[in-house]
């Protein structure tokens, strides 16, 4: 009997997700302990003291690359910039959750934890390096985001939209698993450079291959559901409008940076070789996604339902970036992308809590009649936002889809680009309705209630940031530069 | 001890088969389920006679433990299927008989064709050693697996949690379920009392009765 022997590992090259880990884990004793009920919110400020942590000990990491565990995680900048990206997504809907969940009378401890653990889950996306690591970090988040649609389970639509969103999501994993066990049949490794450096020693025709093929099919379909491309994308709907508003927030743009986070890495680092199969069907996919996401927006008569067709929309931008990542403009795009969205979208789901009164909904567009005389400050910020999701200039939005389609045009993609142009077009349509609303119409009803101190925090910094980064982009693109340098190799 | 071995081997087999048409045969389905746990535990000792024993670990903790609590727990969820006095069969059943013969034989044949009986298959050059006792596996899951091994440990945490969060909170907001129990109870009470009632009226009362019950 050989003495057991643990690998040298190098805990510094996860630090963020540990830090974030750990606090999670502390934090729910902490909270089960020495916060009584009533004052759960001291629970959210540490949760968001832990991100901000997290995102601290990430800053002497800038520049390291590395893998550890045997090469199953992996940290370069571009996963750190995206980690930073998601502690900022994580800290953003804590904060509009503060107010939220006392005010929907669902306020338990568990829900700021919970958060924390889905962050954990998509930072461990954007390091994974081996298909293993991978599903486990999309299981992290997604089961997570099970627990949190149904976190207002006395309604009745959250708990359908956690049911949907359980039984479609499991069937996802099942796919991911079965390609998981295809590749690990036809390569002998679940490691993604081994599958890399299989793949590129194998002629076409190969039997090997072609099982290899199709547990990659499998892994993009799992994929495209986690990121709601168009054919997999029917949950979206029903799950972002019954879940509390904070998570469809968090979701809307968590699931996505974490997938396709994974997905440029599956894509580029295991199947490079494989390009003249995947590119023609993720293209095929990206461009029904621009399209069914912005038509479907069209016909919403209810904001965040408009808001999950649009993010649906988004999701094919965001692509555009993924999937010429070969290229040095393409994860820029990507992760420039996902910032900025991130920004427009958390603002915009932010406004929609604002909207809302005690357990009751406001989301019709009518609701946003004449917001501009009820409270011009949150009308002004919703238009921001809207702007920005249509990619009006001078917002950060239109920066977000000149640098995708760019990318696209650049990475042998031409017609695509023309898509999402012709597509960000429609979508204009809808967004600047909601605008006209809010400032063209009479004001109906009760006025809306006072914004209270976390809401306006995140709305502004959402609309500072909207606006910063549209009039001033250059650091953010000279941030964005440097942390796509490594990828693509 | 071959000997021991081959009568070992068809006690359990016949076992199995036996306990597998019952699971097709009874009417009761809870009766069908308790028979498939045996059904399981018969696969579980066919493992240990293979010298698999985590494989037969596994089987019992999975399939006994946590498949077969799920389909019962499904069964007293789902109401009125009891199914005693429900015809299993519908009258096509030979079509789907047939059917059903039919993908069986596709999924056996090729292995049935193809397969050298009593020659053990030689394993394809440079595969490295299979995972077989819990030895190795444990030894997998300290070294090369040790961050998944880590984080299955956070995402079983999450997951309790979230049982917890969902499950045990605020009972009193909830919908009631009928046990079934209760179930069989109200079902007693409709055939007592004259079928000239609409059924779902005199539900009612049981359902209100209980829930007063609880919050009591």
């Amino acid at each position: 009997m050989d003495a057991l022997t643990i690998p040298p590992v190098d805990l510094g090259l996860i630090a963020p997700l540990l830090v974030v880990v750990t606090w999670a884990t502390g934090l729910l004793l902490v909270d089960t302990f020495f916060i009584p009920v009533g004052r759960k919110k001291l629970t959210g400020y540490l949760a968001i003291a832990g991100l901000v942590v997290a995102g601290l000990v990430g800053l002497p990491l800038w520049g390291v690359s590395g893998s550890t565990f045997g090469g199953m995680v992996r940290l370069d900048p571009f996963a750190l910039t995206l980690t930073w990206v998601f502690l900022l997504i994580g800290i953003l809907s804590i904060t509009m959750s503060l107010d939220y969940l006392p005010r929907q009378d669902i306020e338990q401890g568990e829900y700021y934890p919970l958060i924390m653990f889905a962050v954990s889950g998509m930072i461990l996306l954007a390091q994974g390096a081996d298909l293993i690591v991978l599903f486990l970090g999309i299981e992290t988040l997604s089961i997570t985001l099970y627990i949190l649609t149904g976190f207002a389970y006395p309604r009745l639509t959250s708990e359908e939209a956690a049911m949907k969103y359980l039984v479609l999501g499991a069937f996802a994993a099942g796919f991911f698993v079965y390609g998981i066990a295809l590749i690990f049949g036809a390569t002998g490794s679940t490691r993604l450079s081994e599958i890399g450096a299989y793949a590129a020693d194998r002629d076409l025709g190969d039997t090997n291959l072609t099982l290899l093929l199709g547990g990659a099919a499998m892994v993009l379909i799992a994929f495209s559901f986690k990121a709601a491309l168009a054919p997999f994308h029917m949950w979206i709907p029903d799950v972002y409008q019954g879940s509390p508003t904070p998570v469809a927030a968090f979701m809307s743009v968590g699931t996505k940076g974490g997938a396709l986070a994974a997905l440029v890495r599956l894509l580029f680092e295991a199947l490079p070789t494989l390009n003249a199969y995947w590119l023609p069907v993720l293209a095929g996919l990206t461009a029904l996604t621009m399209v069914v996401g912005n038509l479907g927006a069209i016909a919403q008569m209810d904001v965040k339902r408009m808001l999950a067709y649009s993010s649906i929309g988004h999701a094919g931008y965001v692509m555009l970036g993924v999937m010429v990542a070969g290229e040095q403009r393409g994860p820029e795009a990507f992760i420039f992308y996902i910032l900025v969205y991130a920004l427009s979208n958390l603002g915009a789901f932010a406004v929609l809590i604002a909207l809302e009164h005690q357990g009751e909904e406001a989301w019709q567009l009518d609701d946003f009649a004449g917001l501009y005389q009820r409270q011009p400050l949150l009308a002004v910020a919703m238009a921001i936002f809207m702007f920005s999701l249509a990619g009006v200039p001078p917002t950060a939005g239109f920066m977000a889809k000149f640098y995708a389609l760019t990318a696209a045009w650049e990475g042998g993609l031409p017609w695509l680009a023309l898509v999402g142009v012709l597509t960000s077009a429609i979508a204009a349509f809808f967004y600047l309705r909601v605008i006209i609303r809010m400032f063209m119409t009479e004001p109906e009803g009760e006025p809306a209630p006072e914004l209270n101190r976390g809401l306006t925090i995140d709305i502004v910094v959402a609309a500072a940031g909207t606006i910063i980064i549209g009039l001033i982009p250059a650091p953010i693109f000279a941030l964005v530069e440097r942390s796509a340098v490594a990828l693509g190799g | 001890m071959e000997v021991v071995v081959q009568i070992t081997f068809g006690v359990i087999a016949v076992f199995i088969l036996v306990a597998a048409a019952m699971v097709v045969s009874v009417r009761n389905v809870i009766h069908a389920a308790l028979w498939l746990i045996a059904c399981f535990f018969g696969v579980g000792a066919l493992y240990m006679l293979l010298e698999a024993e985590f494989l037969a670990v596994v089987q019992v903790l999975i399939y006994v433990g946590a498949v077969s609590v799920l389909i019962l727990f499904a069964i007293m969820l789902t109401r009125q299927i009891t199914g005693e006095g429900v015809r299993q069969l519908t009258n096509r059943w030979p079509v789907v008989l047939a059917i059903a013969t039919l993908l069986f034989a596709t999924v056996l044949a090729p292995t049935l064709i193809n397969q050298q009986w009593n020659v053990p298959p030689a394993p394809p050059l440079g595969t490295p050693e299979p995972i077989a006792g819990p030895a190795e596996l444990g030894r997998g899951f300290v070294n090369e697996f040790l961050i998944q091994f880590q984080v299955v440990g956070v995402l079983l945490t999450v997951a309790l949690i979230g049982a917890i969060v969902i499950a045990y909170e605020e009972r009193a907001r909830r919908r009631k379920v009928l046990t079934l129990a209760e179930e069989l109870e109200l079902k007693r009470l409709r055939e007592q009392t004259s079928p000239t009632v609409p059924a779902p009226v005199e539900a009612e009362p049981v359902v209100q009765e209980s829930r007063s019950a609880s919050e009591r």
